[in-house]
């Protein structure tokens, strides 16, 4: 029996070029990063030449899986795409696409903890994994086509109940804004055009073996039921949305949305959401009525059901049958999605009937075939922001031909049609034109092609953050500490720790009496009264990253997990800072404590970081990596900092965070760069090692 | 071998089969060395009473297509809280299989069937815990599935299992599982009681209910080869020709 659960302890490397298969020994060789982003940049910092290009033949792209993929640890379904990312600008660097279902989970029940891809197929290929049995097969049938052709095609070749990951039209012309998709909706952004560039078209999966789980059968089932017992709603918020008859505090913005009266629409017979309380765990399912919280008060009618990925009680992908679709349109009227998936609706300005009337419903879910079927990526809807801009601005018309300009029915755009939305993602998705090209390419490329004025990087609306991204919960959520965050990835971070944790809804006294055991009272300010930077607001942004990385290596969905705060008012609405150690424990039979699972996440964060400065060939991240727009500090322009009902920041007490963030991690203050002390302290001397061969290790 | 055949041919001949050398030969290699050996059991067995489950189950689970969200902890909790792993091809709860197209397959296409790529619709599958006669025990030549416990669920006797995966073919639900590490069959079982997959559901999707047969109201997923379904029949006439005399049109144990 292999020494550890969890990990199936076997890690497939794919060579593309050789059609070679072979075998690693995942605990051998990658148990100290864990697995998810921590192999993946493990194995780009270890193998992947400095500089390297994304569409290059030398870059690689790993899929990973952790630990607890796969087991009953609730939320417990993702998996984490990391390769050197397309739309990082102007250089391109290190990032992870992230995606849900049951993709990851079926990996592991096939055998696999991990597989890395390397080189290029000589023409397209798809990857077959039946339990042990890996296959690279020919995809000449299925180049050309869309995912959801892709994914039938393939489940009739290996079994309706095959899990499959695709990349699109988009994906297969190296479109950067495009995906790798799993199931109905699952979307890993961003990363579709390097498994294009290496002509793979999907990763096709099908296990019948187990995950180990190395605790007593009781001991598992009771840690799950406590584990359970203090999740609350999507994005861990604990109060509902409105005021129920158990629940001392309501907030509107929560997606605890059931109540009475409340349905499940296009369930048939409709099914009522209800009261949820806390402890019934057996209407978890019903807490998060997303399609509403998306879609507004008439997607009601249209929801089937929730959804989302395996092992996760919470659902937060809408199911809808909006039977219009299929009949206006010539879409499935079936569709299934969540949050900035439905964002086709988001390329108009307005619809014939109000912001969240039929057209809008119309329009997300017109979007949501697009998307998904061609492989778009719409970047946390950077696409479309970028979209309003440049035609408010006249910057699509003035880049692009006479004829092109013309050839587009702009009357249907300026009418709020959801069906204008083909043109934009069909010429997106073949580069069709100057518009389709440019559009695809990722808001830095875009705005140095079109020659954005200077202001689109400056104005707030934009939402432009840095390197070719949009911002992702920054100032807005936790000041300073959102601030951080975003500064320390190379695409939007992706970090849900702080803003679950300041959006659950609690008051603001409660949110202070928990941050206190956490990370000291003054991390949280009340919403909208921004304080001056401080410590506890630099320990709540490193355990904000920790736990990300933590997250996305293990994996667990940062979308629900950190469980900081409970819904449970008889804990005073204490969560549990040491869940994912418990569960890591139980799972693998290695005994961490949440202080040991973080040092194994900082020591993964770091890897980003190492790399990150290797392939800019930068040691002063300070100035040159960890930035922020004028926008920040900028807006609103008639108000100071620190003074009540905005988030405006100061430059000078951004330096300070900087410094407070830095001194936390043992990094160099000067430049934001690991030193080796910091680096050895996490087991790391050979990187600093190889930092220091590279220049680029401070002295 | 060649008595192994004597025997496969005496078998056939009882139950009416034809015995033509290509159907024995395709029987022989389709049931295997070890199927052989399970005919000759059942075969032998045949002449005395066959063993056979005659009371219902007091128990069984429903399931609410309207309720399910696919989020497959059913399965999870099957397998990790009874097996300490977790292992949905071993559950014996089925919701992964018909997840993405329902149990049709995929050969309609996006859209046209149930499931996530059609209708939305998510169709658990639950052992019927079935009457008599219970294909998946009247199949074993081990009589290795009995009824268990006070709620009588049909349960596989690891004991008793040979590992021979005849009742893998015998249940026209696909409701049985193998657990390739024990090499045993295995099948739901109730948990004496508290199911598992309805404690863990967090839609109340599955519900465990008093028993009623579903049998003919659960449409079937494989059809059972006439091996299986009738291996016993020869030594069940005794007990409903007795019956018939006695005036009654059912046999014993029915409902």
């Amino acid at each position: 029996m292999a020494a550890f659960g969890g990990w199936t302890g076997k890690t497939l490397r794919v060579n593309l070029s050789t059609g070679t298969v072979q075998v690693e020994d995942t605990i051998a060789r990658y148990k100290d990063v864990l697995g998810g982003t921590g192999v993946g940049y493990k194995v780009l910092w270890d193998e992947v030449p400095a500089r390297t290009r994304a569409f290059d033949k030398e870059n690689k792209i790993i899929l990973g899986t952790g630990p607890l993929t796969g087991t009953g640890a609730p939320s417990g379904g993702r998996t984490s795409i990391t390769t050197i990312f397309p739309a990082v600008y102007p250089d391109e660097l290190v990032a992870t696409g992230h995606m849900g279902g049951g993709w990851g989970a079926e990996l592991k029940y096939a055998g696999w903890d991990n597989i890395i891809i390397e080189g290029q197929a000589p023409k397209p290929v798809f990857l077959a994994i039946v339990d042990d049995k890996v296959e690279i097969r020919d995809a000449s049938h299925l180049w050309g086509n869309g995912i959801y052709h892709a994914t039938s095609s393939i489940c009739q070749e290996m079994g309706a109940d095959t899990q499959v990951a695709a990349i699109g039209q988009a994906g297969e012309n190296q479109v950067r804004l495009s995906v790798v998709m799993t199931g109905f909706s699952h979307s890993a952004g961003g990363v579709g055009g390097v498994l294009g560039s290496k002509r793979l078209k999907a990763i096709a999966v099908k296990g019948t073996g187990s995950v180990r789980i190395a605790a007593d059968k009781k001991e598992w089932k009771q840690l799950i039921q406590y584990t359970l017992s203090i999740m609350g709603a999507n994005n861990q918020h604990v109060v509902p949305s409105t005021p129920q008859p158990w629940a001392e505090y309501y907030a509107p913005g929560s997606r605890w949305t059931a109540r009475r009266g409340l349905y499940w629409g296009a369930a048939s017979p409709a099914v009522e959401t209800g009261e949820c309380r806390p402890e019934d765990l057996h209407r978890m399912a019903y807490r998060t009525a997303k399609a509403t919280f998306d879609l507004g008060p008439n997607a009601e009618k249209y929801t089937v059901r929730m959804g989302g990925c395996v092992s996760c009680p919470i659902r937060c992908h809408s199911h809808l049958d909006v039977p219009a679709v299929e009949e206006k349109y010539g879409f499935s009227r079936y569709a299934a999605s969540t949050c900035v998936g439905w964002g086709g609706r988001a390329f108009f300005k307005s619809f014939p009937d109000g912001a969240r009337g039929q057209a809008s419903i119309e329009a997300a879910v017109v979007g949501k075939h697009l998307a998904d079927d061609l492989g778009i990526w719409t970047h946390y809807s950077q696409l479309q922001r970028d979209f309003k801009y440049a035609y408010d601005n006249g910057l699509i018309k003035a880049n692009l031909p006479g004829s092109e300009y013309r050839s587009i029915p702009w009357e249907r755009y300026d009418n709020g049609d959801p069906g204008f939305l083909k043109e934009i993602y069909t010429r997106i998705a073949y580069k069709q034109g100057e518009f389709g090209s440019a559009m695809g390419e990722g808001s830095g490329r875009l705005a140095e092609r079109w020659r954005f004025p200077a202001e689109y990087y400056k104005q707030q609306g934009t939402n432009w953050w840095k390197m070719g991204h949009p911002k992702h919960h920054s100032s807005e959520e936790g000041g300073q500490t959102g601030v951080l965050i975003n500064m320390m990835y190379n695409r939007d971070c992706q970090c849900h720790s702080h803003s679950n944790f300041l959006g659950n809804g609690l008051p603001v006294k409660i949110q202070k009496e928990l941050a206190a055991k956490l990370w000291g009272a003054g991390a949280v300010d009340p919403d909208g009264n921004v304080t001056p930077m401080n410590i506890d607001k630099a320990r709540f942004a490193v355990w904000s990253v920790l736990r990300k990385e933590l997250h996305d290596s293990l994996t667990l969905c940062n979308w629900m997990y950190p469980l900081a705060a409970s819904p449970l008012r008889s804990r005073g609405y204490e969560g549990d800072n040491g869940i994912e150690a418990k569960l890591y424990s139980a799972v693998t039979g290695d005994r961490k404590d949440a202080a040991q699972l973080d040092q194994v996440a900082e020591r993964i964060f770091n890897l980003h970081r190492v790399l990150t400065m290797r392939d800019m060939a930068a040691m002063d991240m300070r100035t040159r990596h960890d930035t922020a727009p004028d926008w920040v500090f900028d807006y609103p322009p008639d108000r100071k900092p620190f003074t009540p009902g905005h988030y405006k920041m100061d430059r000078e007490d951004i330096d300070s965070a900087r410094d407070l963030f830095y001194q936390l991690l043992g990094w160099d203050k000067k430049t934001g760069a690991p030193t080796r002390a910091s680096l050895e302290k996490l087991g790391m001397k050979e990187v600093a090692d190889r930092l220091e061969r590279l220049g680029l290790l401070t002295a | 071998m060649a008595e192994d055949k004597d025997l496969l041919c005496r078998i056939m001949d009882r139950l009416g089969l034809p015995a033509e050398s290509s159907r024995r030969g395709f029987l022989l290699s389709a049931l295997g060395v070890t199927g052989v050996t399970a005919a000759m059991a059942w075969g032998q067995k045949s002449e005395k009473a066959p063993f056979v489950i005659l009371e219902n189950a007091a128990g069984i689970l429903v399931t609410d297509s309207t309720r399910c969200v696919g989020c497959r902890r059913c399965e999870l909790a099957c397998t990790e809280y009874i097996d300490g792993r977790a292992q949905p091809a071993l559950a014996r709860i089925k919701v992964a299989r018909n997840y993405n197209f329902g149990p049709r397959g995929q050969r309609e296409g996006f859209g046209r069937s149930a499931g996530e790529f059609g209708n939305l619709r998510i169709l658990q599958d639950t052992c019927l815990q079935c009457p008599h006669p219970v294909p998946c025990s009247v199949a074993c030549p081990h009589d290795a599935i009995v009824a268990d416990g006070k709620i009588k669920a049909r349960r596989a006797d690891p004991k008793k299992c040979t590992g021979c995966r005849l009742c893998l073919h015998s249940c026209p639900w696909e409701m049985m599982v193998f657990d390739e590490q024990a090499k045993k069959a295995d099948k739901c079982f109730l948990c004496d009681g508290k199911p598992e997959c309805v404690e863990a559901c967090p839609s109340m999707a599955l519900r465990y209910v008093s028993w009623r047969d579903l049998t003919h109201e659960t449409p079937i997923r494989q059809a059972v080869p006439a091996a299986l379904r009738d291996p016993k029949a020869a030594g069940c006439i005794g007990c409903h020709e007795l019956n018939l005399e006695r005036g009654h049109r059912t046999a014993p144990g029915a409902q």
